[in-house]
Order: C-alpha cells, then sequence, then structure tokens
C-alpha cells in the first residue's frame, strides 16, 4: 500500500510566493493546502491537520507570528512544525520567529533545493 | 703378562658380540624409521610449499582484483559525485524555469494595471530580493520618464527624470539595462544612492520605461544569472502586460462611448 501523502499548509497573501512554493512542492508529490493569512492558517490547521506549516511573516489581517504563537498554545496544533518564510533574515527577525514557536524559518528569495531539504527534514523523509 | 682365554671368556665375548649385533640392528631400524619420518615431513614440507605458493598466488590475484575494484569505486564515486553535480544543475534550471513561468503568468494574468504593477513588485520583491522599487513610464513625447509607483522607497523618488538624466535616465537613453553596486558615491544624483538596477522596459524595440531597484534585502548581497534572466523577461514582459492595460482600459472606454 502507497504511502499517505504529506499535507503541507502553505500561507501566504502573495500569489507568486504561492504559486512558486506550489510548483516547487507539487513535484515532490506532497497534498498542499493553502490560506492567504493567518486567521485562515489557524482555521486551516484545525480542519485539516497539515503534516506541516509553511508560513509567511508579513500578512494581513494576521501576521506569521501571532498565528505561529495561537498555533503553539492550542493542543491539536501545538506540536506541526511550523517553517517561517521571512524577508527579513536579521537576527532580530529570526529571534522573534523561534520566540514565537516557529521550528525554522528561509529566507525570501525563497530556494527551492533548501526549502525541500528543510521540510524533507521536518517530516522524517 | 696375557691372561689366557678360558671358556668364561668366550662366553663373554660371544655375549658382548650379541649385545652389539642387537645394538647395531637397533641403530639401524632406529635410523629407519628417522629416515621414514624425515621423508615424510620431506613430503609434507613439499605439499605445505606447494600449498603457501597456491595461497601467495590466491593472495595476489586477491590484490590484483582489490586493485581493479579499489579502481572501479574510485571510477563509480567519481560518475556519482559528477551525476550529483549534474542533477543540482538541472534541479536549480527547474528552479530557475519555475521563478520565470511564475514571473510570466502573474505578469500576463490580468488586464488591470494595478495588478499588473503588483505582480511587478511581487516578483521583485519575493524571486529578485527587493522591497524598493520604481517604475517610471516613458512620457508619450519620449523627452522624460514618469513615476507610475513606487514601493518601499524613502524619500519617494523624483516624479519626473528627463531622458538621459541621472543614472535612471541614462539607462532609458541608452536602452540597456544596467546594474550597479550601491554606493555612497557622491557624483550618484541623492535619490540614486541605493540604486542596484535599471531595467529597461521596452516594445518593439522602444524604451517604454524603467524599473528601477534600489536596495537589495539583507541577506541578498548580489544579483545571480536567474535575476539578469528574470530582468530580461521583466524587460519585455513588463512592457507588455503594462501596455495591454492601456489597450484594454481604452477599449472599454471605446465601448462605454458607444453606450
Amino acid at each position: 500500500m502507497p504511502d499517505k501523502k504529506k499535507k503541507i499548509l502553505l500561507v501566504d497573501d502573495s500569489k507568486t510566493v504561492l504559486m512558486m512554493e506550489q510548483m516547487i512542492l507539487n513535484k515532490a508529490a506532497y497534498e498542499l493546502v493553502i490560506a492567504n493569512d493567518g486567521r485562515q492558517a489557524i482555521a486551516k490547521a484545525n480542519d485539516e491537520h497539515p503534516d506541516l506549516i509553511l508560513m509567511d511573516v508579513m500578512m494581513p489581517e494576521m501576521g506569521g507570528f501571532e498565528a505561529c504563537a495561537h498555533l503553539r498554545s492550542v493542543e491539536a496544533t501545538r506540536g506541526i512544525p511550523i517553517i517561517m518564510v521571512t524577508t527579513r533574515g536579521e537576527a532580530e527577525s529570526i529571534e522573534k520567529g523561534y520566540a514565537s514557536g516557529c521550528s525554522d524559518y528561509i529566507t525570501k528569495p525563497i530556494n527551492g533545493m533548501e526549502l525541500l531539504s528543510k521540510l524533507k527534514n521536518y517530516l522524517g523523509e | 703378562m696375557k691372561k689366557p682365554h678360558d671358556g668364561n671368556d668366550a662366553s663373554y665375548v660371544q655375549k658382548v658380540s650379541q649385545e652389539t649385533n642387537r645394538y647395531v640392528r637397533d641403530l639401524l631400524a632406529d635410523n629407519e624409521r628417522v629416515r621414514s619420518v624425515a621423508a615424510a615431513l620431506e613430503a609434507e614440507v613439499a605439499v605445505l610449499r606447494r600449498e603457501v605458493d597456491a595461497a601467495r598466488s590466491a593472495m595476489e590475484r586477491r590484490a590484483q582484483d582489490e586493485a581493479r575494484m579499489r579502481r572501479q569505486l574510485a571510477s563509480l564515486e567519481h560518475e556519482g559525485g559528477r551525476l550529483s553535480e549534474r542533477y543540482l544543475e538541472v534541479e536549480e534550471q527547474n528552479a530557475n524555469l519555475a521563478n520565470l513561468y511564475v514571473a510570466s503568468y502573474r505578469l500576463h494574468g490580468t488586464l488591470d494595471r494595478d495588478d499588473v504593477l503588483e505582480a511587478i513588485r511581487e516578483i521583485v520583491a519575493n524571486l529578485v530580493g527587493s522591497e524598493q522599487l520604481a517604475i517610471y513610464s516613458t512620457r508619450p513625447d519620449g523627452g522624460a520618464l514618469e513615476l507610475a509607483t513606487s514601493i518601499g522607497v524613502v524619500p519617494e523618488p523624483p516624479a519626473t527624470i528627463a531622458i538621459g538624466h541621472g543614472l535612471i535616465g541614462a539607462s532609458a537613453r541608452d536602452g540597456k539595462t544596467y546594474l550597479f553596486e550601491p554606493s555612497g558615491d557622491p557624483d550618484r544624483l541623492p535619490h540614486e544612492r541605493d540604486l542596484t538596477a535599471c531595467v529597461v522596459l521596452k516594445l518593439d524595440g522602444v524604451v517604454t520605461g524603467v524599473l528601477a531597484i534600489f536596495r537589495l534585502l539583507p541577506q541578498k548581497s548580489s544579483f545571480g544569472a536567474l535575476d539578469r534572466e528574470l530582468f530580461d523577461l521583466l524587460a519585455t514582459h513588463a512592457a507588455t502586460a503594462l501596455f495591454c492595460t492601456e489597450l484594454a482600459g481604452t477599449a472599454v472606454a471605446q465601448r462605454s462611448a458607444r453606450g
């Protein structure tokens, strides 16, 4: 019996980024779920139970750090690995991400190989 | 004086003679046994020598086999390394093509001018790596560039730039995309200090505008090969996409006028 596809929740308000991420991850045969801001991310994380969340930092409605902190405060979503996609690679931004409870981060522009490598690591592949 | 032989003497001599004979026979028998053992040992030595020779030959063959296998292994490792490098190259090419596809798709996915400008901003921010840009359009008379939009540039760049004035104007005049190192060069115009790229937008060889990119994201030190390809794509596709929005706007206005 083939392995069940791993489910990844992509969270970004940019169509360009979402399309880019989908192109990279579709090739690796993941099941993808999309959300466009932090609130949608929380709702979809509860409904879809993804294996991993890839989330932008700067978004309307609710940003990535706030959504991440919320997901960590709820039992059902506490254990989901969250990788933040940040525009800023400075130490301050990274520290803020870890403080919110994210597992890891990648910086823009997204490097496909780096993204896949981190995902595989957190998905135990 | 010599003692005469008597019967006892004869018996003694005979006894000595018999013992001597037995001793000699025993010696001969022992000698025969030793000779037999020596012969057996020699035969065993010969066997062992042949076995040693065979083992030595086998070792030499194995050493040769090992050397051959080591050469094959080294060759396979080299081939594996070459294939890994090739795989990375192909993956990078795939990623680059994906970037170009996404950029092209986003530019041509709408006929709304604001959406095209947003697509250009997203491409520059997310695929190139800068959150500071300005888009200039060439004025209909061709004498100057007019600011269409700017994002993240503080203070806002000039609303109008004469063709040939400064780096942005020069780029429009020459019809060439220029890449720069950010510089504190006092000869640069104040609004061009952080300028890193001027991408000339062209339609059928005519300069329709300039995309000015300023400071790059902190984690991005310089432009790479993919950025140059994205600039080539933006040069034609962004110009076409913006032109299409004008055509669409004109068509909508004409339809409205006709009632």
